[in-house]
C-alpha cells in the first residue's frame, strides 16, 4: 500500500511538474504537429518522431521527451483522419481504420466516424496509460533479475516475434529484416575489446551507423520515394455531420473498448511489433466477438472503435519495454529510445532504482498528449482537414530538406547524410519486396545488446550453453521463440493441427 | 521448337506475373544474402583472436557476426530454394521489359524524385552554400512535378512564382532555425 501511495505521489508530482506555461505550450504545438504529420499521407509517426528528435537536441531532456511523446501520440491519432476521408491510412497504424472509417464517410457520416476515432484513441491511450503506470514499475523491478543469458534471448525473442507478426504472410522476410538489422549493428567498435569491426579504416564508422540518420532514411527518405511513386489520392467530401463523440458509443461498446485497449497494450509490450498490428489484432478480435459481425467492413462503428482503441493503446504499451528493458515495443518507440540516449537518459532495468520519477514523468507526458488529442479532436477537426489539401509536390521537398539537415545536425557530419540516403534506398527496396521495417530497426537497436550478452554469457559459463536454456526466463523465451519459428513451417503446423484434432476431435480444421 | 519466352520481370499489379516477379526478387535477394553471409563469415574468421591479451576464446570479436552470418546463410538458402521451386530463377528480363518499366508513370516519378533528392543531399550539400542548394532543390522539385506538357504561359509563371516563394521561405526558415536556434554549423 505504501509503495502504491509513493508511486501515486510520484505521478501527481510529475503531473504538476508539467503544469507550467512552457510545458503546456510544448504539449499543444507538438501534439498538433503530430496530428498533422499523422494526417498527411506519407508522413508516418516514426518519421515524425525521428525528424522532431533532430529539432530537440538543445532542449532539456524532460521537455525533449515530452515533445516526442506528444508527436508520437498525435501522429497515431492523426492518421485516422486520412483513413476515414481518403481511404488511405495516414500512418500504417491506421490501416484497419480504413475498413469501416471510409464506408462511414461514404454514408455521409465522416464526422461521426472521426468522433468515434477520437473516443477510441483517447480511451485506448487511457487504458495503455493505466498499464504503463502499473506494469512499468513491476517489470522494472523484475528486470533487475535479468542477466546476460536473459538479455541474449530477449534480443532473439524480439527479432523472431517482431519478424513473425509484422510479416504474417511470409515470416522469413520479417526474420531476414531483423537479422540484417542485427548485422548492421555489428559495424563499428565492439563493446568488449574495442575491436573495430567492418570499418576498413573509416573513422566515421567507428561508432557504427548513427541510429537517427538510419531511421530518418528508412522511414523518411524511403517514404518520400514511395509516396512520389504512387498516384495522388483524392479526398472525399468534407464532413457535414457533428464530430462530437457520442456517449452511447462508449456505453454500447465498452467491452470492445476494454478488450481492444488490453490487446493494444500487450501488443505494444512485445518488442518491435507496433501500432499497426495492435489495430489489426483488436479489429479481428472485435469482429470475432461482435453481435453485428455482418456490419464489419461496411461501416461498423464497433470495428472503427476497436481499430482506433487498439492502435493508440499500443503507444503506452510500447513505452513499457523502452523504460524497463531499453527495448522498443514499436518503431516510433525505437526512435524515442534513441532520443533518450541522446539526451543522457539511461532507460533499462536500473531505471526504477536510479530515477523512478522519470517513469512517472513519462506516464504524465502520455497523459497530457492524450488530453491534447481530445481537445484537438473536439475543437479543431474540420480546420485540421485543410492540411490534407497541401499538394505532395510542395510538401515532400520540405520533408526531404528536414531529413537531410536533421541527419547532419546531430554530429555535423556529411557522412550521416549518406547514411540517411543509403538506408532510405535500402529501406525502399526492402519494402517493395515486402520486408517489414520494424524488425530491421529493432535489430539495429538490439545488435549491441545481443553481441555483448552472448559473449559475456559464454565467458561466464566457460562455453557451457546449459544456462541459456535452463534458467526459467530463458526457458520461456526460447520456447516461445522456437514455437513461433516452428508454427510458420507448413508441415509442422499441419502435423500439430492433426495432433490437436486427434486429442480434441471437435476442433475445427482451421483452428490454430 | 521455338524457345518459350520467359515471363516479364515487370510488376503489372496484383496478378500471376506479380507473384513471378516476387519469386524472381526473392531469388536475387537469396543470392545476395548468400554472398553477404559468406563475406561476413570469412571476415569474422579473420578477425583477431586476441590470444596475446589472453581473452576468453568465446569472447572474440568475430563470434557474433559469424553466428548472425550463419543464420542469414540459412535464410538465403531457404529463399533461393523456394524461389527455384516456384520457377523464379527462370524469369527473364530483357530490354523491352526495361523499357516498359521505365514507361510507367509511377517509376518515372520515382526516378525523378531519386535523382533530385540524391543530387541535392549527395552532391549539392557540402559543395554549395546550404541556402543556395536548398533553394535550388525546392524550386526544381516543385517545377519538375507540377509542370505539364502544354501548360499555358500564365499557369507556368504562377507555378514558377509559387515554387520560388516556397524555396525562399523554407530555405530561410530551415537555415535560420538550425543555425540560430539549434546552433548547427550548416554544411
Amino acid at each position: 500500500m505504501g509503495v502504491l501511495l509513493d508511486n501515486l505521489g510520484l505521478f501527481l508530482g510529475a503531473i504538476t511538474g508539467f503544469l507550467t506555461p512552457l510545458a503546456l505550450f510544448h504539449i499543444l504545438w507538438s501534439t498538433l504537429l503530430g496530428i498533422v504529420i499523422g494526417a498527411l499521407p506519407g508522413l508516418t509517426a516514426t518519421m515524425g518522431v525521428a525528424l522532431i528528435t533532430t529539432l530537440t537536441y538543445k532542449l532539456p531532456p524532460e521537455l525533449a521527451i515530452l515533445i516526442l511523446i506528444c508527436v508520437y501520440v498525435g501522429a497515431i491519432y492523426g492518421g485516422s483522419r486520412t483513413a476515414i476521408l481518403l481511404n488511405i491510412p495516414g500512418t500504417p497504424a491506421n490501416a484497419a481504420t480504413t475498413l469501416d472509417g471510409f464506408p462511414l464517410a461514404k454514408q455521409g457520416l465522416a464526422g461521426r466516424a472521426m468522433g468515434v476515432a477520437t473516443t477510441g484513441s483517447v480511451l485506448g491511450s487511457v487504458i495503455g496509460i493505466f498499464f504503463l503506470a502499473t506494469l512499468a514499475p513491476i517489470l522494472g523491478n523484475y528486470a533487475l533479475k535479468f542477466q546476460s543469458f536473459e538479455f541474449f534471448w530477449l534480443a532473439i525473442f524480439g527479432i523472431v516475434i517482431s519478424g513473425h507478426l509484422t510479416a504474417l504472410d511470409d515470416p522469413i522476410k520479417g526474420w531476414i529484416a531483423g537479422f540484417l538489422g542485427l548485422m548492421t549493428a555489428m559495424v563499428g567498435q565492439e563493446g568488449i575489446h574495442a575491436y573495430e569491426r567492418f570499418t576498413y579504416g573509416t573513422t566515421e564508422l567507428l561508432g557504427g551507423f548513427a541510429l537517427i540518420p538510419a531511421m530518418v532514411g528508412a522511414f523518411g527518405f524511403a517514404e518520400v520515394l514511395s509516396v512520389m511513386r504512387n498516384p495522388q489520392a483524392e479526398m472525399a467530401d468534407n464532413p457535414q455531420d457533428s464530430v462530437i463523440p457520442k456517449l452511447a458509443d462508449i456505453t454500447r461498446y465498452w467491452r470492445t473498448i476494454i478488450r481492444s485497449g488490453l490487446i493494444g497494450t500487450i501488443i505494444g509490450i512485445i518488442p518491435g511489433v507496433g501500432e499497426d498490428i495492435g489495430a489489426w489484432v483488436s479489429y479481428a478480435a472485435a469482429r470475432r466477438k461482435s453481435k453485428e459481425r455482418e456490419k464489419f467492413g461496411k461501416g461498423s462503428v464497433e470495428g472503427l472503435m476497436a481499430a482506433e482503441t487498439g492502435n493508440n493503446a499500443v503507444v503506452p504499451g510500447a513505452i513499457i519495454p523502452v523504460l524497463t528493458l531499453a527495448i522498443p515495443g514499436s518503431a516510433p518507440a525505437a526512435v524515442l529510445l534513441a532520443a533518450m540516449f541522446i539526451h543522457g537518459i539511461r532507460p533499462g532495468p536500473m531505471i526504477m532504482v536510479e530515477s523512478p520519477q522519470f517513469v512517472y514523468q513519462v506516464v504524465a507526458m502520455v497523459f497530457f498528449a492524450t488530453l491534447a488529442i481530445l481537445v484537438y479532436g473536439l475543437a479543431l477537426t474540420k480546420p485540421l482537414l485543410k492540411v490534407l489539401a497541401i499538394p505532395r509536390t510542395r510538401l515532400l521537398p520540405v520533408v526531404f530538406v528536414l531529413c537531410t539537415i536533421g541527419s547532419y545536425a546531430i554530429t555535423n557530419r556529411i557522412f550521416d547524410i549518406w547514411v540517411m540516403i543509403g538506408f532510405g534506398i535500402a529501406g525502399y527496396i526492402l519494402r517493395q519486396m515486402k520486408y517489414p521495417m520494424a524488425p530491421l530497426v529493432l535489430g539495429i537497436i538490439l545488435g549491441d545488446l545481443l553481441d555483448k550478452n552472448l559473449r559475456r554469457g559464454l565467458v561466464l559459463t566457460d562455453g557451457d550453453l546449459t544456462p541459456f536454456f535452463t534458467r526459467p526466463i530463458c526457458l520461456v523465451l526460447w520456447l516461445v521463440t522456437l514455437s513461433s519459428i516452428l508454427m510458420s513451417i507448413g508441415p509442422f503446423r499441419n502435423a500439430l493441427q492433426r495432433a490437436v484434432r486427434v486429442v480434441w476431435p471437435g476442433t475445427r480444421r482451421d483452428a490454430g | 521448337m521455338a524457345r518459350e519466352r520467359a515471363a516479364p520481370f515487370v510488376c503489372p499489379g496484383i496478378s500471376g506475373a506479380w507473384f513471378m516477379c516476387m519469386f524472381k526478387a526473392d531469388f536475387l535477394t537469396g543470392l545476395a544474402l548468400l554472398l553477404v553471409s559468406a563475406f561476413v563469415l570469412i571476415e569474422s574468421w579473420h578477425m583477431p583472436r586476441l590470444e596475446h591479451l589472453k581473452v576468453h576464446p568465446l569472447s572474440v570479436p568475430g563470434i557474433v557476426p559469424a553466428f548472425l552470418a550463419v543464420v542469414l546463410l540459412v535464410f538465403g538458402l531457404v529463399l533461393v530454394g523456394r524461389s527455384i521451386r516456384a520457377g523464379g530463377h527462370r524469369v527473364g528480363f530483357n530490354r523491352d521489359d526495361l523499357r516498359r518499366v521505365l514507361a510507367q508513370p509511377g517509376n518515372q516519378r520515382l526516378l525523378l524524385t531519386a535523382a533530385l533528392t540524391i543530387g541535392y543531399a549527395g552532391i549539392l550539400i557540402g559543395n554549395t552554400p546550404y541556402w543556395l542548394a536548398t533553394g535550388i532543390f525546392i524550386f526544381l522539385f516543385v517545377v519538375a512535378f507540377e509542370w505539364r506538357r502544354g501548360m499555358a504561359v500564365r499557369e507556368f509563371r504562377r507555378m514558377g512564382l509559387v515554387a520560388g516563394i516556397l524555396a525562399i521561405i523554407i530555405t530561410a526558415a530551415v537555415a535560420l532555425a538550425f543555425e540560430r536556434l539549434f546552433l548547427v554549423t550548416l554544411p
